[in-house]
This record gives C-alpha cells, structure tokens and sequence, in this order.
C-alpha cells in the first residue's frame, strides 16, 4: 500500500478539510468557551468572544450553595462521576468478555442454524429500548435490582453484548484459521490456541469493540434514570437534574459539567486511536 | 518411524460426503501425494490424518496405534500449511522456535535447533525477520522448516507450493525432494498439480469425489490408468479419449474403429474384449509417431491448429468432423491444412469399457 506523505494533498483540500472540520467542531468548541465564562458572559447577545476566564462554574460543579443559604455545600458530583467510570468500565468488560468468548464460538464451532442464532441476537437491538422499559421496570423492582449498582451493569452489559458479539465474530471470522491449525500442530492445547494465538490478532477488535460499547454506555440516560437511585446514579441523568426547570437554567455550569464528561471518552478514544482506525476499517483492505 | 495406515475412513458434512471410504497406507520413507481436483476431499483426508478434522467413520492408525481419538498436539506429527500459517508477529526464528515449547527443551538447544534447521533451508539471513518482509518463497520455506524442526513421527503438507511462481516451484520441489529423503519419514503431500505429485512421490493417490480413483507408483500412474478419470487427469496435454468399437479381434492385433477410420493396433499380448461393442479408446498426445503415407495401423487427419509449446508444438488434428491433440517435434515443419498420418505408439494405447474401467491384460 502507497503510504500519503502529510502535504501531499494540496493546500486547496487541506482548507476545505479544515472548514468541514470546524464545522463539525463549533458546538464542542462553544461549550468549551462557555464553561469558562462567568455568568453575565454567558448570556451576553450577541455572544462575547473576548472573556476573562473563570474556574467558577467548575467549582460549582462540586461545591455550591443550595436555595437560599450562602453557604457552599459539596453536591456529591464526584460520585456520579465515579458511578459513570465504575459502571460504565465494568460492564463494556463484562461484554467485551462475554462477546468475545461467544464469537469464538459461533465463528469457529458454528452451531446447526448459527446464522439464526446470531440472527436472534440482532432482533434485541432492533427495537428502541424504550419499548422495554416497563417490563424491565418490573423486573428490577420484583428482583430488587433496582437502584443497584449490579441492576445497571447488568443491563448495560446486556446491551452491550450483541453489539460485541457481531463485531467480534466479523474480526474472527476474518483471521486465517491456518494459524491456529499450525499451533495446534506446534502442541498447543485449545486454551492456548485462543489467548496466544486468536487474541493477539483481534487486538483492533476488541479495542474498536470497546469504543463503541463505551460510548454508547458513557451516554446512556434513559435505563439510568430509572433504574438508578441517588446513590448509583451516572452522569448523564444527573446533569440533567442540574438544569432544573425551564427558567433560570446554568448553562455555564453545564457547559463545565459537560466538559468533565468528555475527558474520559476523549481521553480512552486517544490512547486507543491506532486500534482503532485499524479496527473500524477492518475488511476494507485484503491480506 | 512410524507408518500412517487410514482404514475405511469417512468424513460427511452434513449430506455432503467429502471423503467416502478411503483406506490406504504410508510405509516409513515413502511420500505420499494425494492428488485431485479443487474440492475433491484430499485437504480433508489430511485434516482428519492431523486431528484438526475429526472422520465421521472409520480409522487412522499412526505406528500401526489408532490415533482416532488422541487431540492433534499428542499425534506427533508436523504439517506445513498452503498459505503458510506463520506467526504475524514472531520473528523468523521464533516461528521456528514455536513447535520446540512444547518439548521443553533448554534455549541452547532451541537455538541449536533453529540454526541446523536455517542452514538446511538456508535462511540464515533471515531469522530476525518478520513474517511481512519476507518474499514468498522464504515463507515457504519457513513453513517447511518448521515442520521439520521437530523429530515428529510423519509429516503432512498441504499444497505447499501452490502460492509459488513456476521458477520457485521448481526449485524447490527438488529441494522438498531432497530434505523429504533426508528425513526417511511417512511423509503425505496434498497438491492439484501433477507434476509436483509425480515428481516428489513415492506413491501417489488420485482422488476424486472423495474417493480414491487409484493408488500407485508416478510411473504406473502415468503409464498404466485404472480408469478413464486418471488418465485425463494426470498428463498434459490431456489423453486423447475417443469413443471406439472393436471391428476384428485376431489373437492380439485388433482392428478399431475410432474417428470413422479403422486402425490395427498392436497389444503384444491378446485382450479381453468383445466385438462390435463400444469402447474408450485412450491415446496420449506424445504416443504418436509421424509417417509418410497412410497405412491400415495410422490415423490420418487434417491439421486444424497448431500451438508452440517450444521446442514441441501441439497440434489439433481434424478426422471427419472430430478432432484429436499430438504433440510433435517442431523439426517436422507442420502447418495448418497439412494432411497427417499419424501410428499409436506400440504398448501405449489404453482401452477403457463404457464404465470407463481400464482393459488391460497383466
């Protein structure tokens, strides 16, 4: 494969490619201008472009002062931000694991009627979740889930599994199976075959994988809102309890609130962004 | 030193029978190819021999012990693949490596190993490299030599040389050839292609359909077919295999009717045949001689197209609306439109019964 030199492409493109980009960048750049803007500055029209910046809205974030007291009182956000990493972190594991040991299976000991298996397994993301909600309701409440750190993880990790499992499979399915034939032969028992010879190779998978299950996770507001109490709730319903009623809305403290959020997912995307341009391009280019 | 014996072994997936009832036996020292057509069950056959496929029926016996259930890390064996099968991210020396882990032998030893085993294959230069940069026919020879790393008991290779170019293939058939002698082990070869059979095997087993057509030694293979499927498929160009009818039988001369001419032939020997009944009549292209004139044991025809094959040229010869190949030594100055008359060789005309089973009198 012809490998681009940076600069190749011209200044004419690399303009237009900035443009789009800033495009697509403005709103993330305007709530990362807001989050540091003081109150009378956010609400400035037309909007202020030149601002003394202030951490006060992320101070709030933490500590602020209730209904009428002067006071400052810490707002307990820190532990909706650790329910978010916590829950969110164990069960994309929970699913990355499960999947992954699932697609093995149906890639390499494909059942009689696999194809419908797997089939089945799609049908459960092709409805909008919100349909469910009140059976799964139910079931919380009956099982005493509800409200549990257990309950949201695992029906986070149940939404995460189908997903894992195709993503997974299409990685193993396109190893060349010779290799893991050859380390048979070289002595390896099945375990060894899996871990040192079929892992290795779907590293971009299970990164790509991860990404997605992650994001979709990190986001998640709906399952979170109702089946989390004040104690296990995640980010996203809590920064909408922020905002309060229609009036008198904080929008520099959201703007800050919604800058904490990104860090993790910006940082995780980051650190993963070789895998994973590997992994959601895999199949495009023929070994 | 072991011995494979395969004995009435089956492998169905699902309806498809892939290999149906296939016994035949390897001795120490002897190669084996399994040769055939895409499709026609010989990967398979060596698959269940390995233990990565398992046989619907039937048993495989390695040293003369029934390996059927024993996982393929415990049957001993060593088994180059077609695309190679190397570790993307292990070096030369450590794809080597790998088969030794197992034997839990000292690093000294390892790299003992891998450097005879470099030397054989002479890829000494190479041994800190990775799988990616190396040239084809290095990744085959890697591949070989990690087969060969091992004392195992027998060894398998599958298509080995198929991803090769010509001048590659060549070169190292003879030097497959030569390790594979060295060695003095039960060795199988799976290949579609008729010249690596004939010239690295001992023996060599024509499938088709998942059944052995024949087995037998490259010489008998190509000189004596069973059947009509073997001696079109083995030989290029192709045998010439032509509807016949047996007009006069006279002790061993007989007089056949093919391509609407009758032409004597000579069997040395008297045959079993009936006459006015319809036959095979097969001839190789190479079986013909040229002569001056037409006489009652020629063929004569009209020369229809000729192709170069170098210092030959292959020609089609046209005989009332059918055409058959000879191929004929270019000093002959043919060309097209020339009438022809060509003699079957003595001893080299196969005659095969409407089932397209060979007639031969031993």
């Amino acid at each position: 494969m012809k490998k681009k030199v940076i600069g190749q492409a011209g200044w004419l493109w690399t303009l237009l490619a900035s443009v789009v980009a800033f495009i697509y960048f403005f709103p993330v750049l305007f709530i990362i201008l807001t989050a540091f803007r003081s109150r009378s500055d956010t609400l400035a029209t037309p909007p202020k472009w030149f601002f003394t910046p202030t951490f006060d809205n992320f101070y709030h974030i933490f500590f602020r002062s209730m209904s009428n007291s002067t006071e400052y009182v810490a707002t307990g956000f820190h532990m909706y931000f650790f329910n978010s990493i916590y829950i969110s972190g164990i069960s994309v594991l929970l699913a990355l694991l499960i999947g992954t040991l699932a697609a093995y299976g149906f890639s390499r000991h494909p059942l009689r009627g696999n194809d419908t298996y797997m089939f089945i397994i799609l049908t459960t993301r092709m409805l909008p979740p919100i349909i469910v909600i009140v059976p799964i309701f139910l079931i919380f409440r009956i099982t005493g889930l509800a409200g549990t750190y257990t309950g949201i993880i695992l029906m986070y990790t149940a939404f995460n599994l189908p997903f894992s499992i195709w993503m997974m499979k299409s990685f193993f399915d396109e190893l060349n199976t010779e290799i893991e034939d050859a380390s048979r032969m070289d002595g390896a028992s099945e375990r060894s075959v899996f871990f040192g010879v079929c892992i290795p190779q779907v590293k971009a998978g299970l990164a790509a994988t991860s990404v997605f299950a992650l994001i979709l996770t990190w986001n998640e507001f709906l399952f979170s809102l109702l089946l989390t109490n004040k104690l296990t709730r995640t980010m996203p319903p809590a920064m909408a309890r922020t905002i309060g009623g229609e009036i008198n809305v904080d929008y520099g403290l959201l703007a800050a609130m919604i800058c904490l959020f990104i860090i993790p997912i910006f940082l995780i995307t980051y650190i993963l962004q070789n895998q994973l341009l590997r992994g959601v391009t895999f199949g495009t280019i023929k070994k | 030193m072991a011995t494979i014996e395969l004995q009435n072994l089956t492998k169905a997936f699902g309806d498809l029978i892939a290999v149906d009832n296939v016994s035949l036996k390897v001795e120490e020292n002897e190669v084996l190819c399994l040769l055939g057509p895409s499709g026609c069950g010989k990967t398979t056959t060596l698959r269940m021999v390995a233990g990565l496929e398992t046989a619907t029926s039937g048993d495989i016996l390695i040293g003369n012990k029934n390996v059927n259930n024993l996982d393929t890390r415990d049957r001993n064996l060593a088994m180059a693949f077609q695309f190679y099968a190397l570790y993307p991210s292990l070096t030369v020396a450590e794809n080597l490596a790998n088969p030794l882990y197992a034997d839990k032998l000292s690093d000294k030893e390892i790299k003992k190993k891998i450097l005879e085993v470099a030397d054989i294959l002479q890829l000494r230069d190479i041994v800190n490299r990775k799988p990616h940069q190396l040239a084809e026919g290095e990744k085959q020879r890697v591949a070989v030599g990690r087969a060969i790393i091992r004392d195992p008991e027998c060894f398998l290779f599958d298509e080995p040389l198929s991803r090769l170019d010509v001048q590659l293939r060549e070169q190292m058939r003879g030097q497959i050839k030569e390790v594979l002698s060295d060695l003095k082990k039960a060795t199988v070869i799976v290949t579609h292609d008729q010249l690596e059979a004939l010239t690295m095997a001992t023996k060599i087993a024509v499938m088709k359909d998942g059944y052995i057509e024949q087995i037998s030694s490259p010489h008998n293979i190509f000189a004596k077919p069973n059947n009509t499927f073997v001696a079109g498929f083995i030989g290029t160009p192709q045998m010439n295999i032509l509807d016949c009818k047996i007009n006069e039988i006279n002790s061993s001369i007989l007089k056949i009717n093919f391509l609407d001419q009758e032409v004597q032939i000579d069997f040395e020997s008297p045959i079993n045949l009936n006459k006015d009944e319809n036959y095979f009549i097969g001839v190789r292209p190479r079986s013909f001689e040229i002569l001056d004139n037409d006489r009652v044991d020629t063929l004569s025809g009209k020369i229809d197209l000729i192709e170069n094959m170098g210092s030959e040229v292959l020609i089609h010869i046209k005989s009332n609306e059918l055409t058959f190949r000879s191929v004929q030594n270019r000093s002959h100055q043919l060309k097209i439109g020339d009438s022809i008359n060509l003699k079957p060789k003595k001893g080299q005309v196969h005659l095969f019964n409407k089932d397209g089973k060979v007639i031969r009198n031993e």
